[in-house]
């Protein structure tokens, strides 16, 4: 018994000490703050092998905020709070296919009246590093690119992770019908060498 | 004070449960803001284990509106050497194409903040089909499951929301009977311009599977001191003309310069081993223009 309270005794200031707990609780951090996309989470594909996903996710919508009848309304891909962004993240420095589809109008929820939306051949940029819209220059990936024909040559960043800057242009009628109007911005995503 | 919750804590045994509840607490500081995330990267089936599943997750705090489709995509490239996938969403007469035979369940749900959600595949080809490899293209096309629209300020304003969108493709691969991955370079061409050293090469599948590897280049001088390299993952499924731009330091090198070139289907990571064929190794050695 005496044996067994000195074992006791000398386990539980390692096991119970707050230091030992706190760094439980940063491992634990540490793991869950991995990203999501380096790890494989089909359950049961017992492969043992690590595979880096594709992932893209929209982090920020074109937003043009009030627009008056008649009064056309531009969001520059460079600015920080307005332009659309997309993240993709996968293997770093691989090949990636990125296809905008992009609506020509935006419309009523009832389909009664709709309104042109236009993107221009240099309202884009692909930036591979952890610039911001206002930021992104030509060194950091690709500047003033179409949408409608993104790099071809575009990878995932060396960090990881790529992102894609979208401005647009919203052009309202003089008679424009009141409302909320809505449309759909697809982005397709592949790796190329799969 | 402090030390007396402390002691109450470890004698009640609530220590785990602050611990997890801590957990819970702080899991939205450390989340990772993201859409719908597929997994794997590809999808193999075959005459032997003709149904397989994807795993998606909604690891963002809104719920997602996700559909299951098909599509026929291989990689293809321009003059240039850049590679594309262009997604045909229409029947396709190609012959390797598996678009038709593979069903999945469920094709649509809505995710919530999260969730996982297991898709499973089902693959029926026709019979007799010759050895080989088949493909298609699955489509995880995901967006915010809430529809609603911003209301304008004043009365007679106008809003707008654009939803986005994201349509994620991952191959699939159908294989049956004896599988060859085999790959030629038929040409291949590198020239230097502004300290970027463009390698450009013609590749056919010769095998009956498509051809997948690693193509690494090492840029060398005069004294084989390396002073460039690239490394990408090359996917081949019939003809490819693909281009690797290789930075170099231009101080202190002593030109001519030369590129050697090695393609391998060894050390791809993204692939289980077993699902991949290995193929040849094509090594060659190429002098700047």
């Amino acid at each position: 018994m005496a044996r067994r309270m000195r074992f006791t005794k000398h386990r539980r200031p390692i096991f119970s000490s707050f230091l030992f707990k706190l760094a439980i609780v940063a491992a634990v951090l540490w793991l869950i703050s991995i990203p999501v996309s380096a790890l494989d989470f089909t359950d049961g594909a017992a492969s043992g092998t690590v595979l880096t996903i594709i992932a893209a996710t929209s982090t920020q919508d074109l937003a043009f905020g009030s627009i008056f009848q008649g009064v056309p309304k531009l969001i520059g891909y460079n600015n920080d709070a307005a332009s659309s962004i997309f993240t993709i993240t996968g293997e770093a420095s691989a090949g990636i296919n990125l296809q905008l589809i992009l609506p020509e109008y935006v419309s009523l929820s009832g389909g009664s009246d709709r309104m042109t939306i236009i993107f221009s051949s240099t309202d884009a940029a692909v930036d591979t590093t952890t610039a911001t819209p206002s930021t992104v220059s030509a060194s950091d990936g690709w500047i003033n690119q179409n949408p409608y024909n993104l790099p071809a040559s575009a990878v995932i960043g060396s960090a990881g992770t790529t992102r894609i800057y979208l401005g647009g242009k919203i052009v309202p009628s003089i008679d424009q019908t009141p409302g909320a109007y809505s449309g759909d911005i697809v982005l397709s995503v592949s790796y190329n060498g799969t | 004070m402090f030390e007396f919750c402390t002691r109450a804590i470890r004698k009640s045994g609530a220590l785990h449960i602050l611990v997890i509840a801590a957990l819970f607490i702080l899991l939205p500081v450390v989340k990772v803001a993201a859409g719908v995330l597929v997994a794997p990267t590809v999808v193999f089936l075959s005459e032997t284990n003709r149904t397989g599943r994807i795993t998606l997750r909604n690891p963002s705090d809104v719920p997602q509106e996700v559909n299951v489709y098909f599509s026929f995509g291989l990689p293809i490239s321009d003059s240039l050497g850049n590679v594309y996938v262009m997604l045909q969403d229409s029947v396709t007469n190609d012959p390797k194409s598996a678009l038709g035979w593979v069903k999945a369940f469920p094709r649509t749900v809505i995710l919530p903040p999260g969730e996982n959600q297991t898709v499973r595949l089902v693959i029926k080809p026709p019979d007799d089909l010759p050895d080989g490899e088949y493909w298609a293209r699955i489509v995880v096309r995901s967006q915010d499951a809430r529809t609603a629209v911003p209301e304008p300020d004043e009365a007679a304003g106008i809003s707008t929301q654009l939803n986005m969108v994201i349509q994620t493709a991952i191959m699939l691969k159908y294989r049956t009977g004896e599988l060859i991955s085999n790959l030629e370079l038929t040409s291949a061409g590198a020239k230097l311009h502004d300290n970027i050293v463009q390698v450009l090469l013609d590749l056919v599948s010769r095998g009956n599977v498509s051809y997948m590897g690693i193509l690494h280049c090492r840029v060398l001088d005069k004294k084989d001191i390396e002073i460039g390299r690239g490394k990408i993952n090359l996917a081949v499924y019939r003809n490819l003309r693909r281009r690797m731009d290789i930075p170099i330091t231009a101080e202190n090198h002593n030109p001519p310069y030369r590129v050697e070139v090695r393609i391998t289907s060894e050390g791809r990571t993204d692939v289980p081993p077993p699902d991949m064929i290995a193929g040849n190794e094509i090594i060659y050695t190429l002098s700047l223009e």
